[in-house]
């Protein structure tokens, strides 16, 4: 080592521009060594991968369930880069593979059982941007606006979190400076970005083990209202590469259901994208009409039901299963819903009780099959998954390890009690936000092609975090259905599972349904049946049935209600028992209303005892207080939501 | 400190001595030269100055504009020279985060880009076997039971021989498994029988009940194959990935434990 006294650097001083200079080339020069002559090249590791992916064996029948997340974002969006992680896809895809990574704010994180698979989906506009403004020279700005959140990035995670609050709020008033929404600028700068990532995809992806998923975030908010869509790829690099994702700041829903078009067309590969946030849309995500309120034609309805198979039912903003105001009868209804319900996304608009219908996936579903009687075809016949929208680059939605909607709200004591709203700290709560769920996909292998498929044909379910092994058929000859031997096989040979049509017979349905608990998780409470369908004077109707729970001989039902399973939870310590519920339900439930001619759908929601939520877990590990109203919600049952089968007369043959 | 490889590479003490210095001057402030108030801007800067316009404009700067750069590069310069006499970036929060930042990467950099060698992945692999190594495929027998009492009384028929078919009560789980990974394992089974399995001793011998997350199980070892270290060029990308993101960490660590040596500190309570 050098001396580090005084004389020495008085010698040095004169030079040390020229070492700076020096060092400045070698590392150019090392740069471009290593671009031009030992970078990975993409192309041949996409053939590598093609190969190991041709040798896993496909099952007969979906054997054991697949758990994902589709909704990921890393350091590649705006937002979240903005809001302060500093971990890009690589750390992403470790953490969701098992390995412990160090999260931005210097906590060590990992999963305790890894995912299956994960789609990282960050916003397509704009990709990557403020981590090259972050990076930028400052000279090289020239934006006046851009150049303000240059420095504020650079000058503490907070004012970081105020300049993308700024940009959101520029976002959605269509106020963004030009250098952000220039095409010309951004496609480039989309390209590299785009094509790097899914070089890292290739890297991380193990056939038959862990899959990483292509994807992006389409970010379309007009004013606020939450029409968001996460778009899926089915394909690897050499089809995925052809593509750029597509732009939405000015969009509108049917410039990407062309962009998705033209993508297949080109390259023969698939495509999906998958609405989520519903609950923030001010009632636009599944209106009865067309966008522009005209009456929706079969054309445009075919084109929804094509294009989004899957709907996220629950993520960390909030749940869209259910909301009181539209299932009055429904006790279980308001998971999640607090905090949402009061406006659109930014909550530049409040909400109107006259809003939810066009928000809840329940309402959503009675709508499609209301909008189908009119035009022969629905339009909202889609599947549930959960995922978390994590903007840290973690995928966990785990209660007692959950890492905030993004950088700021990683664990600390204040983010439990402390208002916040993205960036802005109005209107909302920290403990509003849920841990975020999981995406469980009934897939034949765990491959990209394999788990696109189950999402197309909806062999999927959302649980709000927990992994518990949800099975669901629909049939007309189940009597002699045992739950032992081959039971499952039998079930696919004699019906149809979750997302699937069955065509009616005159004969009532019926319907296996068999939920283990999460092998390290709570028990069970009860297995519900929501069936939803269109009355003879043509109002839509809905109805939960309990069809299984347990202790069904002490439990019994009250006024048509099964009591509530009780609570194990100790709230000074953040624990409970599995003193109460049960490891496993299953049952075969015929609809003992069922009437012929009726078109209706069914879905099974499987309820957990009560458990301690995130904000519980937070006030024992830090020692705070909770205020009132988060410890009204410190307590909750976790649950899981099948994709529906639909009972009714076989579709009109295609046109 | 123990002197690692990387430290006796000739650019790292290069890129050290400079950070270093670098460091100093952005503490204590340039001292006053008069030859610093000379500017002379080359043709280099100029290119510079125009191919980072281009790089915003995707367009190359009229001359008349690169006029203006050059005028506006001077004036930045010359500000941020008496800037810098006066002390300014003293105590600034946004030059001390560049700053700092520029550090980590100069740490870094050379991690970033290098390809290491065959030995260098090599010696990796063998000094870190358990995050390469695939895993241990496990095969065995089990019975379910709700309550312990219900599976200590089987376990003790089981003792006397009795025939375990038809034995255990109903539950989703296979009664028999083939070579399954741990991660297989995990995903059904829960990670607390997991652990269980893993501290079975003896195969084919049925143990006493052993808990997980949906009550208890005798299980009947049958197999166990310790996983195998897979040869370098089937997981080369896997232990480079590694060996890069480690050694970025450490080398970030290293140069400011390096640094911080160099420090006396102390902090009043």
């Amino acid at each position: 080592m050098m001396p580090l006294d005084r004389g020495g650097i008085a010698a040095l001083g004169g030079s040390m521009k020229k070492i700076f200079g020096i060092a400045a080339l070698a590392a150019l020069v090392a740069g471009a060594v290593w671009y031009f002559f030992l970078r990975d090249d993409p192309v041949r590791n996409a053939k590598k991968v093609a190969e190991a992916e041709a040798q896993v064996r496909l099952a007969e029948y979906p054997q054991q369930v697949l758990w994902g997340d589709t909704h990921l974002h890393t350091d590649n969006s705006i937002d979240a880069f903005g809001f302060g992680t500093r971990l890009g896809p690589d750390a992403a895809l470790r953490f969701a593979r098992g390995d412990m990574v160090t999260a931005t704010t210097g906590i060590e994180a990992q999963l305790a059982r890894p995912l299956d698979f994960l789609v990282i989906a960050d916003h397509s506009d704009a990709l990557g941007s403020t981590k090259r403004l972050y990076d930028a020279p400052r000279i090289a700005i020239q934006d006046e606006t851009l150049l303000r959140w240059h420095d504020m990035m650079h000058e503490s995670p907070k004012q970081s979190q105020l300049a993308i609050a700024e940009l959101i709020t520029a976002a959605s008033n269509g106020t963004l400076p030009e250098t952000l929404t220039d095409p010309e600028v951004q496609e480039e700068n989309n390209r590299t970005v785009w094509t790097e990532h899914l070089a890292t995809l290739d890297k991380y992806y193990e056939p038959g083990k862990f899959t990483p998923i292509a994807g992006y975030e389409w970010t379309l908010m007009p004013g606020g209202n939450n029409l968001h869509r996460v778009v899926m790829y089915r394909d690897g690099y050499e089809r995925t590469s052809q593509t750029l994702p597509a732009p939405a700041l000015d969009s509108e829903i049917n410039s990407l259901f062309d962009h998705m078009d033209a993508y297949e067309k080109a390259t023969g590969g698939k495509v999906l994208a998958i609405p989520h946030n519903s609950n923030l849309s001010n009632g636009l995500m599944f209106e009865m009409t067309q966008a522009d309120g005209g009456p929706m034609t079969a054309e445009t309805a075919r084109r929804r039901a094509m294009r989004e198979p899957v709907v996220e039912a629950t993520q960390i903003k909030g749940d869209s299963e259910s909301h009181p105001f539209l299932s009055p009868n429904d006790e279980f209804a308001s998971f999640g819903d607090v905090g949402w319900e009061l406006g659109n996304l930014s909550l530049t608009q409040d909400k109107e009780k006259s809003m939810f219908a066009g928000e809840y996936l329940r309402e959503a579903l009675k709508r499609g099959l209301s909008i189908e009687q009119q035009t022969g075809v629905n339009p909202y016949k889609f599947g549930m998954i959960g995922s978390t929208d994590s903007h840290t680059s973690l995928a966990t939605a785990d209660e007692d390890n959950f890492f905030g909607k993004h950088t700021g709200n990683e664990p600390n004591a204040e983010r439990a009690n402390a208002p916040q709203n993205l960036g802005t700290r109005v209107g909302r709560f920290g403990w509003n936000y849920l841990a975020g769920g999981y995406a469980a996909v009934w897939a034949k292998a765990n491959t990209r092609a394999e788990i696109f498929d189950a999402m197309m044909r909806r062999e999927v379910y959302a649980t709000t975090g927990p992994r518990m092994t949800v099975r669901f058929f629909g049939g007309f000859d189940f009597e002699g259905t045992d739950f032992a031997g081959d039971w499952v096989a039998q079930a696919y040979a004699n019906g149809v599972p979750m997302g699937g049509d069955l065509e009616a017979s005159g004969a009532a349905p019926q319907f296996i349904v068999s939920a283990l608990k999460d092998p390290d998780g709570a028990h069970l409470d009860r297995i519900q049946i929501v069936k939803g369908w269109i009355s003879a004077d043509g109002t839509m109707q809905e109805k939960v049935f309990d069809v299984i729970w347990s202790d069904q001989n002490v439990r019994r039902k009250v006024g048509g209600k099964v009591p509530a399973v009780g609570n194990s939870v100790d709230i000074s310590k953040a624990t409970y028992t599995n003193d109460i519920g049960v490891a496993e339900l299953q049952t075969v439930w015929t609809d003992p209303e069922y009437r012929d001619g009726q078109n209706a759908f069914y879905y099974v929601r499987v309820l957990e005892i009560p458990t301690p939520r995130w904000v519980l877990f937070d006030a024992i590990r830090f020692g705070i207080e909770l205020s009132e109203d988060a410890m009204k919600n410190a307590v909750a049952q976790e649950r899981g939501y099948t994709s529906p089968i639909w009972v009714g007369r076989a579709p009109a043959p295609e046109a | 400190m123990s002197l690692k490889g990387w430290l006796h590479e000739p650019l790292f003490h290069f890129l050290l001595a400079g950070a270093a210095l670098f460091l100093f001057f952005a503490w204590k402030g340039e001292p006053a030269d008069p030859s610093s108030r000379t500017i002379a801007i080359t043709q280099e800067d100029r290119a510079g100055m125009a191919l980072q316009w281009e790089q915003m404009m995707q367009r190359p700067p009229t001359d008349a504009e690169l006029d203006f750069l050059t005028g506006t590069w001077l004036r930045e310069e010359i500000l941020y020279r008496e800037a810098l006499r006066l002390g300014l970036d003293r105590d600034d929060a946004v030059v001390r985060k560049r700053m700092a930042n520029k550090m980590n990467f100069l740490a870094t950099s050379i991690a970033e880009t290098a390809k290491p060698g065959e030995e260098t992945l090599k010696t990796w692999l063998a000094d870190n076997p358990q995050r390469f190594t695939q895993d241990t495929a496990y095969s065995f027998d089990q019975l379910f039971f709700a309550e312990k009492i219900d599976a200590e009384s089987a376990a003790a028929r089981l003792a006397g021989d009795a025939d375990w078919d038809g034995m255990g009560e109903a539950i989703s789980l296979p009664p028999s498994v083939d070579d399954w990974s741990a991660r297989q394992i995990d995903g059904r089974f829960g990670l607390r029988f997991a652990e269980g399995l893993q501290s079975l001793g003896k195969l084919n011998e049925w143990s006493p009940p052993i808990m997980s997350g949906f009550g208890w199980h005798l299980v009947r070892l049958r197999g166990r194959e310790l996983g195998e270290i897979p040869p370098l060029d089937d997981i080369r990308d896997q232990v480079e990935n590694d060996w890069r993101a480690k050694t970025m960490e450490a080398r970030r660590d290293d140069a400011y434990q390096l640094l911080r040596d160099a420090y006396e500190v102390s902090v009043e309570r």
